[in-house]
């Protein structure tokens, strides 16, 4: 059994002065637009451990919560610190990949 | 007329059955000087510890022999080990070109010895190496290794302690004995940052880290904070070792570190008046995995009194008794273990790295 070749993405920079773009290396690209990503924060205080329920509320998040950086984690997510000063979440590559089918 | 130009082309047939490429092409052949029937050039190799070093070296030699005009050959052997190109968070560890932590999913599995003695390996074959003890909840590097001194402190950061070569550092160092390490989480995590960033390694081609048992916060944390070249798991060939460690495979998969191979330790028995082998814990486990996750088995180990006894007494037995064939079947894991170093790390170069410009 070979794992199947996971997404990993090539580039992950501005598409404007908030948004994020993602370059994959199967050829995809995509725009995440900043609050969009805020609200899929997969942390367990954005989103229940057990059921999968989210707890984050919608209409607490400023409409213009950016990213203010993005680190790597190890060799397979991203921590975004946002402007809001929330930063526990750890977006792996295949949550991301699989965010595009919602943008 | 033998010049540059005739002695690479003559080169370019030997190909380094690991990384499958020409060794012109690799780079490996540098210095080359022609002197009318006299040829002369260095063989710069990836890993001192290389598995076919001298297979290599005579098939360069064949291959310029064999050019019309050249009477005489000499190749000088080199290596140079060359970095995980993954850059991120390498500010942690500068100097450190490969991490590879030894991992086995269940514990009492020899995964200690076993990293001692590939670290004592790769040492006698050239390399500059290091072993860092993070089994925090069981440390027993101090003994296997011998060491009788304790660390320290050297310009804000811990000097380790060098046994026959390598430079050590083990949690057990820090704690008083008899005490146990009663932690949650977030600490074990400092710890291990401690250990990793708080230590003067210096210039390192390797340093091998042994992790404790399981799939727990000491992993997680490394397979974050820095770039791992690959893990190396340890199984005996019983299955009730071989389903656990199959869970630690599953954990570096998820977390993207790459598996660099599996030693299988205690092996089999072998009769030392009959040289008949008994398969005291079964057979075929490494291989199962290896097969079915798709990396290599870096070596079997056979169960051994002077394992234990060496182990025990401070002094792994690839130093004193290498010629037995425990010890023999280490040097041969350490061997495979540089090789697959150096072919995650050509293919990592060739891979595209992710770029963070946010």
């Amino acid at each position: 059994m070979r794992a199947p070749e996971p997404p990993r993405p090539i580039e992950i920079g501005r598409a404007n002065e908030h948004d994020v773009k993602i370059r994959w290396k199967d050829g995809a690209e995509a725009v995440y637009p900043a609050r969009l990503l805020r609200l899929e924060c997969p942390c367990a205080n954005c989103v229940d451990e057990l059921t999968g329920r989210k707890l984050i509320q919608e209409g607490v998040i400023a409409e213009d919560v950016h990213p203010a950086g993005i680190d790597p984690v190890g060799r397979y997510a991203i921590q975004i610190y946002w402007s809001d000063g929330h930063q526990t979440g750890i977006y792996t590559w295949e949550r991301l990949y699989d965010l595009m089918r919602k943008l | 007329m033998v010049n540059q130009e005739t002695v690479q082309d003559a080169l370019r047939v030997v190909i380094d059955p690991d990384l499958r490429r020409d060794i012109v092409s690799l780079g490996f052949v540098q210095n080359l000087k022609v002197h009318a029937d006299r040829v002369a050039f260095t063989l710069k190799l990836t890993t001192p510890a290389c598995p076919v070093k001298d297979e290599l070296r005579k098939q360069a030699e064949d291959a310029v022999r064999s050019i019309p005009g050249v009477e005489a050959v000499e190749v000088d052997m080199t290596a140079e080990v060359r970095p995980n190109p993954g850059a991120i968070g390498r500010a942690m560890l500068p100097g450190v070109k490969n991490i590879i932590p030894v991992a086995s999913g269940k514990g009492g599995v020899g995964k200690s010895t076993v990293s001692a003695n590939l670290a004592v390996a790769l040492r006698q074959a050239g390399a500059d190496v290091g072993l860092l003890d993070a089994d925090v909840y069981g440390p027993s590097i101090p003994m296997i290794m011998g060491a009788t001194e304790r660390p320290m402190p050297s310009g804000g950061k811990i000097q380790p302690v060098v046994c026959h070569g390598v430079p050590v550092i083990s949690s057990g160092f820090f704690v008083q004995p008899g005490q146990a390490v009663v932690w949650r989480g977030p600490m074990l995590a400092k710890m291990v940052e401690q250990l990793l960033a708080g230590v003067n390694w210096g210039e390192l081609d390797y340093l091998v880290i042994d992790l404790p048992p399981g799939t727990g916060d000491v992993q997680l944390t490394l397979c974050q904070r820095i770039p791992l070249t690959g893990a190396v798991i340890v199984t005996t060939p019983q299955p009730v070792a071989v389903n656990i460690a199959e869970k630690a495979v599953a954990m570096f998969n998820q977390l993207k570190t790459p598996v660099l191979g599996v030693v299988e330790n205690m092996s089999y028995w072998e009769s030392s008046k009959t040289g008949e082998r008994e398969f005291i814990f079964g057979a075929g486990g490494a291989d199962r995995i290896s097969l079915k996750w798709d990396f290599p088995v870096l070596g079997k180990v056979p169960l051994a009194t002077t394992v234990r006894e060496t182990s025990d007494g401070g002094r792994p037995i690839v130093l004193d008794e290498p010629e037995s064939p425990a010890a023999v079947a280490f040097t041969e894991c350490a061997q495979n273990l540089a090789a697959q170093v150096s072919i995650h790390n050509l293919k990592s170069e060739t891979d595209d790295l992710v770029k963070i410009t946010f």
